[in-house]
């Protein structure tokens, strides 16, 4: 076991190497300069070059990543071109409050998703079951972005009018207060949830037909007892790997979450450093996503391997 | 098994309350910036403890005044900054040697006074005394000099150093006289120390170098920076020690809200006080509400569509015409700037020194098609207009609506649009790699003056990489320009300037489009907030009933 | 999903007349079908019975709310919002294709030799795909874009590239079941090469998962597409694709909800007809979970 793990996070360095080379040189392709973002409208060439120059953006691809490179394993990830602080500040400053959405979405897609997977596999091809699964997959063919501005002009306006409120009823933007935290919630757990319930439902499905729910049955047993004691205890494992990989895709959908709400977290900090060209930027959070991803992925294999008997790893 | 599944829930709920938790204690607002909030917190107890306590006894509750601004500031050191945001919230921190007002007339703000010297070339500055940093340390003599000198100094790559790049030498004379040595003769120099990005900096600050000023704000100003939660909101609080008149609201709190409407229902709420950059779509309604006002600022900043006159089809003049006459410019401004915006009659705006009214070119599509074929632009040619999304007030929609109405003289219009910091290399590139046909740009003039106007855009020697993006190039224009350039007599300056817009005019490198019109939205408690026609919100004067 | 996708066509299918009765019997599928045949049908036909000129602006109707003349109202410029959803179907349709076709044709032949050769191909195959799924896809997606350029070209490619590593993946597993079978064995006995077997017996055994799998990308490139058009990185500004539709008149999101309402509401729908199609397919295609 303790084998796997250590070859699993081995396999992960190289992919992450090989994910911030990818990263840093295609953005280097591009055609915008950095150095103008820094210079402003009414910058002159001399200016832009001098900052080009102090930016080491004349040295060789390979030399500029090098350097990148051996920072970043110092911790340093070079200073945010618009702001000139430490990129590591900056994500510091706004990964826990991406961190707390998607979390926050997670346990709302999975308190709703689950359940809803578990009634329709128990109730398959009843109306409930056909209501839910219509339901879910509404769910996954939701533009995210759009069900948030949905959701602003909803909670924001229409309702309040109607009511004849002179407030919204729940903020449509900003930090601060749970009430903050409901819409932009709602719309990113949207997604997750719907695909939790239909991957509850195959997963308890599979299990209701398995030889030992025919012996409990047999045996007499109370269906409730079967569901929920035997069959929802051995789904669990398969959905268990679903909702953590549900997280990765959650950090995913945050960026754009992040803009529609103005959420200040990580999503937007690369939104925004990308039409800002703030190279030190992007490159910090595409790496810091795609280590969580990586990370989170990892976790819910070893996890898997570690629950389900029947998969061994030498 | 049993064991297992049991182990699994366990499990999933420790990573969930992991990561719950770990999110939910960086959202305490009071834990959230720390590396930002504690050292500024640090600025603001030292210039506590400078001062011996005297609270001015406050008769009511503390004010607090909240705007909603679009954009997060870039960063705090006022040198580096480029955008007004930005400068709306440095400039209640930082102050200016002078102050140019709403009217465009220079006051004295730091300085008191600026004169010729004894030696052509020359300015001596005299100071106001009995002024002090945030942090202690006196404002005098050697701080302007140390903030001029790091502007010019080119390893700081100060974006607005142009300004005063004829400057030779700072010279210290006394404690509150400056001596500045040009290295050509140059009469705006008041004018252009009246720049934002100009604003003295605590001396002690700038030798803590750039990482310190980027995230730490020490200057004379009425407020002192309390908390910055990046992409969140800006905290100012009154400066107890400040040295003119104090302002009325304690807090002054700059909330980040980027989507226009959002902002507004944070206003119509009223958790914010005031909200900035108003879709004019949105301001009949606003101001039908009674608690709202909507302020209406004419700023100086010109939108036009520029033409590569060197190249086709646009290196006709009689297309450029037929464009001007294609486009219903009136209209775009009535029905979907709802009038928030002027049409041009000059290529700047009319506060600006030089003005000279011009007839607009009135919407005429016979004769937009006749000169079209005259020039022999056949039906359906496409061209390619580029445009910036989000820089200016609706520019995208205004790029569509051209579109739209070219179409109907058979010009095949196709939108091209770049994120800005590729969009201004790609429009000024130089001659031989210029794919531009026509692009959308704005022009402020912060300087108030038509040399800053139209020296840059019209002049033969501003072609790209400069800014004359059209290429224009008139020898009659260029002579006018370099003569109301250098000749002092305000009255045949203004003479030139006449001359060379008429000129400009008819020429048409550019569709003449619009200036736009800031509508600012604040309720109606607050009084004497002030919004700058240069797009500065200034609050030091407000109150709130 | 992939992974139950390609469980599900591990075996052969048993004809395509069973496949297609399983595929009716099911409300869902139908519904989808409907769906996507309207949407066909649209994309086809937009020229002919969208009611007015996508393209002419009225800037005196700018943002009027729908009414008898205009189903859906006006958009910010006083186009009519109808027609312009008519036209910007085919555009969706497009991409759907364009970015499907781009997954498909690169992602398939990477998982037959993958899959079929094992070994050190197989390593280095599976490292790539491993380096391109460790960025969540649509983040892919924004940072391709990004870079190269937006353009609904681009965006195409991006999204197609994106969906690379799942057609790889799938037809792997799949190649790996069939490699082993009988019939396999048995044509390398009578001395077929390597390019005949991948061609004449792993691929077709692999079509059924790539046809449930290509009928769900589609649905994801779309929405894909609308999500990249939103951030302003995808088509053009002057073509009515929805995406861009939405992130145009966002700003006018308060006093003219319909702008954004209707470009939202459609690609929903024909999202959800594509998610029921393959869903049916799926189901019709995997024995096991027939009823």
């Amino acid at each position: 076991m303790t084998t796997y793990i250590l070859r699993r996070l081995l396999y992960a360095i190289p992919v992450l190497i090989g994910a911030s080379f990818l990263v840093f040189i295609s953005i280097r392709w591009v055609p915008g300069d950095p150095a103008v973002a820094i210079a402003g409208e009414t910058a002159t060439p001399e200016l832009i070059a001098q900052i080009r120059q102090d930016m080491g953006l004349n040295e060789p691809l390979l030399v500029q990543y090098g350097i990148y490179l051996r920072r970043m394993f110092q911790g340093d990830m070079g200073n945010s071109v618009r702001s000139r602080l430490p990129v590591t500040d900056e994500i510091a400053l706004r990964l826990p409050r991406t961190l707390q959405l998607a979390s926050m979405s997670l346990l709302v897609a999975a308190a709703i998703g689950i359940p809803i997977g578990v009634l329709s596999a128990t109730r398959a091809n009843t109306w409930i079951d056909g209501g839910s699964m219509i339901f879910a997959l509404l769910g996954v063919s939701m533009p995210i972005f759009w069900l948030g501005l949905m959701l602003i002009v909803l909670f924001a306006v229409t309702l309040p009018r109607w009511l004849g409120l002179n407030e919204p009823i729940l903020p449509p933007t900003g930090t601060g207060t749970w009430k903050h935290m409901v819409l932009p919630t709602i719309a990113l757990a949207a997604n997750s949830m719907a695909i939790q319930a239909r991957m509850t439902r195959a997963c308890m499905l599979e299990v209701l037909r398995a030889d030992y729910i025919r012996t409990a049955r047999s045996k007499g047993l109370v269906e409730r007892t079967v569901i929920y004691s035997h069959a929802l205890r051995n789904a669990l494992v398969p959905i268990v790997t679903i909702v953590g990989l549900q997280f990765g895709t959650l950090l995913g959908g945050a960026v754009l979450t992040e803009t529609v709400f103005a959420w200040p977290g990580i999503g937007r900090l690369l939104i925004d450093a990308i039409s800002f060209r703030d190279y030190p930027v992007i490159q910090g959070t595409v790496l810091v996503i795609t280590l969580g991803f990586v990370l989170v992925n990892l976790l819910v294999d070893v996890l898997y391997a570690y629950l389900d008997p029947r998969i061994h790893y030498s | 098994m049993r064991k297992n599944s049991l182990i699994t829930l366990l499990l999933l709920l420790g990573l969930l309350v992991f990561t719950a938790c770990s999110g939910g204690s960086a959202a305490d607002p009071t834990r959230a910036p720390a590396t930002v909030s504690s050292t500024s917190s640090d600025n603001t107890s030292q210039s506590d403890t400078s001062t011996p306590a005297e609270p001015t006894p406050a008769p009511t509750v503390p004010q607090k005044l909240t705007i909603a601004s679009g954009t997060d500031v870039e960063n705090m050191n006022v040198h580096l900054v480029t955008a007004s945001p930005s400068f709306s919230v440095l400039e209640h921190i930082y102050q200016t040697l002078f102050y140019m007002n709403t009217e465009g007339e220079l006051e004295p703000l730091l300085a008191e006074k600026i004169e010729p010297g004894d030696e052509p070339q020359t300015f001596i500055l005299t100071l106001r005394q009995g002024i002090q940093f945030s942090d202690g340390t006196p404002f005098n003599a050697e701080a302007v000099k140390a903030n001029l000198d790091w502007v010019l100094n080119t390893d700081n790559a100060a974006p607005f150093r142009f300004l005063i790049d004829r400057i030779q030498e700072v010279v210290v004379v006394d404690d509150y006289t400056v001596q500045i040595n040009l290295n050509s003769d140059f009469a705006p120099l008041a004018a252009h120390l009246s720049h934002g990005a100009l604003a003295m900096i605590s001396p002690a600050a700038l030798e803590q170098g750039s990482e310190f000023l980027a995230s730490n704000a020490i200057g004379t100003g009425p407020y002192l920076l309390s908390n910055w939660a990046r992409a969140e909101s800006v905290t100012l609080e009154r400066n107890p020690d400040y040295w003119g008149e104090a302002p009325k609201i304690d807090t002054l709190v700059f909330q980040v809200i980027t989507e226009d409407g959002a902002r507004l229902v944070a206003l119509e709420s009223g958790t914010v006080d005031i909200a900035v950059r108003v879709p004019p779509a949105e301001a009949a309604r606003l101001a039908a509400n009674p608690n709202i006002d909507i302020i209406t600022t004419p700023g100086l900043r010109t939108i036009y569509i520029f033409f590569n006159v060197t190249a086709e089809p646009f290196d006709d003049v009689r297309v450029r015409q037929a464009v001007n006459y294609a486009v219903d410019v009136q209209s775009i401004v009535t029905n979907l700037f709802d009038n928030a915006a002027l049409v041009s009659q000059a290529p700047f705006a009319s506060p600006i020194f030089g003005y000279s009214q011009q007839t607009p070119y009135a919407r005429d599509l016979d004769k937009a098609r006749e000169l079209l074929a005259e020039a022999g632009v056949a039906e359906g040619t496409t061209v390619v207009l580029y445009h910036p999304t989000g820089r200016y007030i609706q520019d995208a929609l205004v790029a569509d609506a051209i579109r739209a109405q070219l179409r109907e003289v058979g010009l095949n219009v196709e939108l091209r649009t770049l994120e800005w910091t590729q969009y201004v290399p790609f429009v000024r590139a130089e001659a031989p790699d210029n794919q531009v046909q026509f692009a959308m740009l704005g022009w402020g003039t912060p300087t108030m003056d038509a040399d800053y106007a139209l020296y840059a855009l019209f002049h033969s020697s501003q072609i790209p990489p400069g800014f004359n993006g059209a290429f224009y190039q008139n020898p009659e224009v260029d002579a006018l320009l370099d003569e109301a350039r250098t000749n002092p007599d305000p009255a045949a300056r203004e003479a030139a300037y006449a001359e060379a817009i008429a000129l400009i005019w008819n020429d048409a490198p550019w569709l003449f489009l619009y200036s736009e019109i800031q509508l600012t939205a604040v309720r109606t408690n607050v009084e004497g907030f002030v919004v700058h026609p240069n797009e500065r919100l200034i609050a030091t004067g407000a109150s709130k009933r | 999903m992939a992974e139950l996708a390609n469980d599900s066509a591990s075996r052969p299918n048993s004809g395509v007349k069973i496949t297609l009765r399983r595929l009716f019997r099911s409300p869902g599928a139908v519904l989808g079908l409907i769906i996507v045949s309207l949407f066909l049908f649209i994309s086809a036909a937009a020229s002919y019975i969208a009611p007015h000129d996508y393209d002419l602006a009225n800037f005196a109707m700018a943002r009027r709310p729908p009414g008898a003349e205009h189903w859906f109202g006006n958009d910010e410029i006083g186009r009519d919002i109808f027609s312009r959803l008519l036209h910007g179907a085919r555009l969706s349709l497009n991409v759907g294709l364009i970015s499907v076709g781009i997954g498909l044709t690169v992602g398939t032949p990477l998982g037959l030799i993958s899959g079929y050769f094992g070994g050190i191909i197989d390593m280095l195959i599976m490292r790539l795909i491993d380096i391109m799924l460790a960025f969540p896809s649509i983040l892919l997606a924004i940072l391709m874009v990004a870079i190269f350029g937006p353009s609904l070209q681009n965006a195409m490619i991006a999204i197609g590239i994106v969906s690379i590593p799942v057609y790889a993946r799938l037809v792997r597993s799949s190649t790996l079941s069939v490699k082993e079978d009988l019939f396999v064995e048995a044509s390398r006995g009578m001395g077929a090469n390597h390019f005949r077997i991948l061609l004449w017996h792993i691929l077709p055994n692999t079509l059924a998962p790539i046809v449930v799998q290509s009928t769900l990308q589609i649905a994801a490139a779309i929405q894909a597409s609308a999500a990249l058009g939103f951030l302003g990185l995808g088509a053009p500004p002057d073509v009515p694709e929805w995406g861009n539709m939405l992130q145009k008149g966002r700003t006018y999101m308060i006093s003219a909800p319909h702008i954004v309402v209707f470009p939202g509401l459609a690609t929903l729908f024909v999202v959800l007809g594509f998610n029921l199609l393959g869903d049916g397919l799926r189901d019709a295609l995997d024995p096991r979970l027939s009823r």
